[in-house]
């Protein structure tokens, strides 16, 4: 029996080989390609974001090396309420912060920024640096990137407690986590602590360490163009409890386009500031007295690198 | 002896599959496009492809993720942008050379293949003249095309400030050995 198994197996194999002959149909060489390319679902997963950061919160994309991102980021005075109105053509007489800052990338996941802010003159150098990074085939399903800040207000604002040099600085850590979900959706939610050497504003009772977490999204409308929505949520009993003056948590939603090179973002937020470092400790307006103000940011990203191209 | 015979079977069967193919699994392309502002170039060198030339029958498949750009910025783009790649990875060509290319015999014949060019999901029927070459064995085959935006819906917007060409030149090479499993 066994051996009548065998020759029927050696009669089909010479029968086969004698089928090599005939002409391929066109399913094999298609199976054969399949076979031979990679499936790509192991890619990293790029663009998760536009820009490295959308109206508040950092985004999980750094700078690329050797790539020098030149940030304009304002915000108006308030639209509507006792500051607003058309005597102030909606806010748009005021600025309550303007920002201008760089950001530099020294390897294709280490980024290095610094910047000004006109809200209490603050200076800001941090480093930003991706830790993971989202793989197609889920294996990693979201993106990390921690960011480091240190604050230095150069200039006494409204006080002269600045006597002990080291109380004119702050620190922000982050750790931004990232999912873009699909080509159109993004999110990102992010921890970070906040330290002030002076608890800032500076009001008895206030806490110099601040817990807090970002919860930001970007919805693509077209290719270009989609909507971005932040909000943050200090994790502060001084602010909560405060009655005078009243904090709230800085939110904001805006419309992103983006046009090669350039991201620019037009938005309405709470918030007056436009770094962490300020707008988590000392947000002040709230939506519904008419406290919200038009903000817009440029970016543009310059390219100093050239990648190693070896054409043929 | 059973088992024997059903490894036996197991590789002819798998050989078979190849039949007289002729593999590349590192084809290069390269896309160039004259800009005002500045001159786009990338280079893939993970293109596969395959030739049969019993049949004629040619496969080319670029993933496209796979090209590397100068400026990093570009390549995402590129990718996000234009050839949406998450949702088209591979550009492809399947088709057929038309002449009849003589593997036993060395020399180089120019040809045309007739097929289906698929960029960015939507195909079009082409034929494109190119390049074998027969050496030993070994086959090589060249062509250099051009690829326009319209005709696979890669829409460029007015509101982009590196202005994007509407042609693409688009160069390939492959170095083919005989398929062995």
């Amino acid at each position: 029996m066994r051996k009548c198994l065998s020759l029927f197996m050696l009669i089909l194999s010479s029968l086969l080989t004698l089928a090599q002959d005939a002409p391929a149909d066109s399913l094999s060489a298609d199976s054969l390609i399949n076979a031979l390319s990679a499936d790509g679902k192991d890619e990293t997963v790029i663009a998760a974001f536009k820009s490295t950061r959308l109206i508040l919160t950092p985004t999980s994309e750094t700078m690329r090396k050797k790539d020098l991102n030149f940030m304009v980021v304002h915000r108006f005075g308030d639209v509507a309420g006792k500051d607003g109105g058309s005597r102030t053509l909606w806010g748009l007489d005021n600025s309550s912060d303007i920002y201008i800052g760089f950001e530099y990338g020294l390897s294709d996941k280490l980024d290095i920024s610094f910047g000004r802010s006109k809200f209490e003159q603050l200076l800001d150098l941090g480093f930003k640096y991706k830790v993971l990074e989202q793989k197609g085939d889920g294996s990693m399903p979201f993106a990390l990137t921690v960011i480091a800040q240190m604050g230095l207000k150069p200039y006494e604002v409204s006080t002269n407690v600045f006597d002990d040099y080291t109380n004119r600085l702050s620190y922000f850590y982050q750790a931004v986590f990232s999912r873009k979900f699909s080509s159109r959706f993004s999110l990102v939610a992010a921890p970070s602590f906040l330290r002030n050497n002076l608890p800032f504003p500076y009001l008895e009772g206030n806490e110099k360490n601040i817990f807090s977490v970002s919860v930001a999204g970007r919805l693509k409308v077209t290719k270009r163009m989609g909507i971005v929505a932040d909000y943050v949520h200090p994790f502060s009993s001084f602010r909560k409890d405060s009655k005078s003056p009243e904090f709230y948590a800085p939110s904001a939603i805006g419309i992103e386009v983006e046009t090669g090179g350039h991201v620019f973002t037009v938005n309405l937020a709470n918030a007056q500031a436009i770094s962490p470092i300020n707008y988590i400790a000392d947000t002040e307006s709230k939506w519904t007295k008419g406290q919200y103000r038009i903000g817009f940011t440029i970016t543009r990203v310059f390219s100093f690198g050239k990648k190693e191209q070896n054409n043929y | 002896m059973k088992y024997i015979a059903i490894v036996l079977l197991a590789w002819l069967g798998a050989s078979q599959a190849g039949g007289d193919s002729y593999v590349c699994k590192n084809a290069k392309v390269s896309i160039f496009s004259k800009a005002p502002l500045e001159d786009i170039s990338a280079l893939s060198g993970k293109a596969v492809s395959v030739y049969n030339p019993a049949t004629g029958e040619l496969v080319f498949s670029v993933p496209v993720r796979s090209f590397v750009f100068e400026k990093s910025l570009m390549q995402e783009h590129f990718n996000e942008n234009y050839m949406e790649s998450d949702k088209y990875p591979n550009a492809s060509f399947k088709g057929r050379i038309l002449e009849k290319v003589d593997v036993s015999k060395d020399g180089t014949y120019t040809v045309k293949a007739a097929g289906v060019l698929d960029v960015h999901g939507i195909k079009q029927n082409r034929t494109i003249e190119g390049k074998v070459q027969v050496n030993k064995g070994r086959l090589k085959l060249s062509s250099e095309f051009i690829v326009k935006c319209k005709d696979h819906q890669i829409d460029i917007p007015r509101l982009v400030f590196q202005k994007i060409a509407e042609n693409i030149q688009v160069k390939i090479a492959a170095d083919y050995s005989r398929y062995q499993k």
